[in-house]
């Protein structure tokens, strides 16, 4: 029997009694920074240092495909996940208790306490997030159809207060994933359009324009696409101090909900 | 008796074998592929002419194999005597009837949890001889199979998997031996080279891709670094029955990203080794880049190509390496010819004309805050097979343009984890990220045209005697370009990304091609009123 072999059997009681723990027990910040360590050396490759920039599944997300316990991501590093890129791994107990301590600090992107509180009023911040027409182009959960924009559903738990106030400020600064601006010129005087760009691929672009409707274009219909930057949202940068510190407010109060 | 055997005979198909001598002149059997690059020199073209530039329009789907899988499917299927066998990840083996695809027989292997793999549980295809298929697995084993019905015959660990060590690529038989490797570049592994005796499994030789004390070459490791020095072989070599040489590509040195626990060229890491196929002697190397830190494996195709180099008549090999420079070398020797970029690169001023080694440019190296250097971490190409034709006299490449942020971190090895010193970000920028087939003049690398792909690609190319070039996309899309000019000749959605080499074969004379694409398996041929009578 080699020696890595016989050095598994040794560790399996242990992993069993991990594995029958329901709480991570290593947490501390020292086991963080630990954590953050043994990511980047066994786990960055195809995760990424930010949980989301790598090929691998995201973790910068609270969505746990294959549960969202501690013992459930304890599982998961340990053991791998079938028909996939994720093997299990030959790590230590206290490694992998280590490395999904950071791991949850990923969750969400802004780990130091997203959209901290601060002045405004959240009731005054909804009312002004309506009347001024927000929910022609975002969503809130159930509220809302608004589709050229994300749904804003949990913003508050994924942005600090200083990100969305330059969200608001100033839109074209950084446009979600998925909302790009996309100009095409339709040839034989088929004019141009303007939307988000939903996907396009070898052959083709699609798009949803200002009225939201899918449109389809085949690559030689068009003489142009362009993608010129920015946001379609209008910038709200004049709004009044107590009128931004409310929609602030408001903004940070969606936590997310029940909707998945 | 008589009846009994006419009965045998009516109802089961009757195989015959598949000889060396046949691997060494397929031309013998056209209408089959015997070996995962189509003929030992490696040019991935088919010598069949039904489908051309003109016809192609009338391609169609003839039939589809859904594999049961998630994982990347990347096998190239190998058919002799109407019978085409295939793997699907990690290791399961069909055999199919070519002409519907019909399941004939099924292996299916037990993987134990815990395999190491840098990029998935993969398998790229197998190798055949007399009535034996023979495959490496994700767990590192050798193993052979019975063609007629799968019944495993020999079984024989190469490594132990609980190192990191896996084995990815078809194997490649050479007279009575089989040679395959080990992947495992990034787990700290030491690579190695393969033979077995195509009968009892016995390991006839090893040859390891980095030099161990003693060894010549060692003095290229600092350390004790050799003995994590990596060098994996995860793609097939290539043969010269008339040299008797095999030519195998090496993979990265590592960890990956962080060269400084390994001061030293670290031979025989992102090289091509030049063995005697007997005795796994080497007879040369050649480094394309010494003391790699961006993880550029020259594990690409090896192709062997005889033509005219500066006036002289010479037995080259020429390969695309993912460092981004296409390479011509005498075969015979070793010695280095010619070197040009065949994509974007930023990394080296240029490549001595007299030595081949590069002339690495400042500020290239890894760091803690990320360096963006050409071409992308994946290559200029990669894995996904190069093709030749002897009729064009071109060589035909999938490359991939674009760049990545390559970053040092720390190197710390840990049997069975990954060991790769820091870690990349691609760089995914507008108009700089996309993917060609090319043409090159096999002699010079200049470029003679250019399809250009909306994204990188990770699908090879097949050439074929009718005058095409087939080739996939990331999007899923199968095409077939003229081989003469690059123009699209048509292409259809196959519905899964194509992250494989194409391969071509007959029934009854009439050609076919066939493709993995996402979890299935497609053959297309023309429509029957477009196939000749």
């Amino acid at each position: 029997m080699s020696v890595p072999r016989l050095c598994w059997l040794m560790l399996l009681p242990s992993l069993l009694a991990a594995q029958s723990r329901d709480r991570n027990p290593h947490t501390s910040p020292k086991d963080v920074a630990e954590g953050r360590r043994m990511y980047a050396l066994f786990c960055v490759f195809c995760h990424g240092m930010d949980g989301a920039s790598g090929r691998g599944a995201r973790l910068a997300t609270t969505f746990r495909r294959h549960g969202t316990s501690d013992l459930d991501q304890y599982r998961v590093i340990a053991n791998g996940v079938p028909g996939t890129e994720m093997s299990g791994h030959f790590l230590e107990e206290e490694e992998i208790w280590r490395i999904l301590a950071f791991v949850r600090t990923l969750e969400r992107a802004t780990p130091h306490g997203a959209c901290a509180t601060g002045p405004g009023s959240v009731g005054a911040g909804r009312t002004s997030f309506v009347e001024r027409g927000c929910l022609g182009c975002h969503s809130v959960g159930a509220e809302g159809s608004g589709r050229l924009g994300p749904d804003l559903n949990g913003i508050g738990a994924a942005r600090t207060r200083e990100h969305l106030r330059d969200s608001l400020s100033d839109p074209g600064r950084s446009v979600a994933p998925g909302y790009r601006t996309v100009l095409v010129t339709v040839r034989n005087g088929g004019g141009e359009v303007r939307g988000v760009l939903l996907t396009q691929d070898e052959y083709t672009v699609h798009l949803m324009d200002g009225g939201e409707r899918i449109r389809s274009f085949r690559r030689e219909e068009l003489s142009g696409i362009q993608f010129p930057g920015g946001s379609n949202m209008p910038a709200y940068a004049a709004l009044a101090g107590t009128e931004m510190d409310s929609l602030l407010s408001y903004l940070c109060s969606l936590q997310g909900g029940a909707l998945r | 008796m008589r009846g009994l055997l006419t009965l045998a005979v009516a109802v089961f198909p009757v195989f015959g074998q598949v000889t060396y001598e046949q691997l060494r002149d397929p031309a013998s059997r056209p209408g089959d592929w015997l070996t995962y690059s189509g003929n030992y020199a490696s040019y991935r073209h088919s010598p069949l002419r039904d489908i051309t530039a003109v016809n192609a329009s009338a391609l169609e789907i003839k039939w589809i194999y859904q594999a049961r899988i998630m994982e990347k499917f990347q096998t190239t299927p190998l058919v002799a005597d109407g019978v085409m066998y295939i793997t699907t990840p990690p290791n399961d083996v069909a055999a199919l009837d070519a002409a519907t695809g019909v399941k004939i027989w099924e292996y299916r292997r037990r993987i134990p949890s815990k395999v190491q793999t840098c990029c998935g549980q993969v398998n790229r295809g197998l190798a055949i001889l007399g009535d034996r298929l023979f495959m490496a697995t994700v767990d590192a084993h050798a193993v052979a199979l019975d063609r007629k019905t799968g019944r495993v015959l020999w079984d024989v660990e190469m490594a132990d998997f609980q190192l990191g060590y896996s084995a990815t690529h078809a194997p490649l038989v050479i007279k009575d031996k089989v040679l395959m490797g080990v992947a495992g570049g990034e787990y700290g592994i030491r690579g190695f080279l393969d033979a077995y005796d195509v009968a009892s499994g016995k390991r006839a030789w090893r040859f390891y891709t980095v030099a161990g004390p003693g060894e010549a070459g060692s003095e290229s490791w600092q350390g004790d670094s050799w003995k994590t020095g990596g060098a994996p072989i995860w793609i097939t070599g290539s043969y010269d029955p008339e040299l008797n040489l095999t030519y195998w590509g090496t993979g990265n040195p590592g960890p990956d990203w962080n060269g400084d626990v390994r001061q030293g060229d670290n031979l025989y890491s992102a090289s091509v080794v030049a063995l005697d196929s007997d005795t796994g002697r080497l007879k040369w190397h050649f480094q394309f880049t010494p003391h790699d830190v961006h993880d550029w494996d020259a594990t690409q195709i090896m192709m062997l190509v005889d033509q005219q180099v500066g006036g002289r008549a010479r037995k080259t090999l020429v390969t695309a390496n993912r460092n981004g420079f296409y390479y011509v070398l005498d075969r015979a020797t070793g010695e280095f010819l010619h070197a040009s970029p065949f994509v974007k690169q930023t990394w080296a001023k240029e490549i001595d004309g007299k030595t081949g080694r590069p002339a690495r440019l400042p500020g290239t190296l890894p760091s803690a805050q990320g360096t963006r250097v050409y071409p992308q971490v994946a290559g200029g190409t990669n894995w996904m097979s190069p093709a030749y034709n002897p009729g064009t006299g071109l060589f035909y490449v999938a490359v991939r343009e674009g760049s990545s942020l390559y970053y040092q971190g720390e190197a710390l090895y840990k049997p069975g984890a990954r060991y790769q010193g820091g870690f990349f970000n691609n760089e995914r920028v507008m108009e700089d990220w996309y993917g060609a087939v090319r043409a090159l003049d096999p002699a010079t690398g200049a470029l003679r045209w250019e399809h250009r792909l909306f994204q990188p690609p990770w699908a090879g190319v097949l050439s074929t005697a009718g005058g095409v070039v087939f080739a996939g996309t990331e999007d899923g899309y199968f095409k077939a370009l003229d081989a003469m000019s690059g123009r699209e000749v048509w292409h259809l959605n196959l519905g899964g990304r194509v992250i494989a080499s194409p391969m071509s074969f007959a029934v009854k004379g009439v050609q076919r091609v066939a493709i993995a694409a996402g979890s299935s398996l497609f053959v297309l041929g023309l429509r029957s009123a477009s196939e000749p009578r």
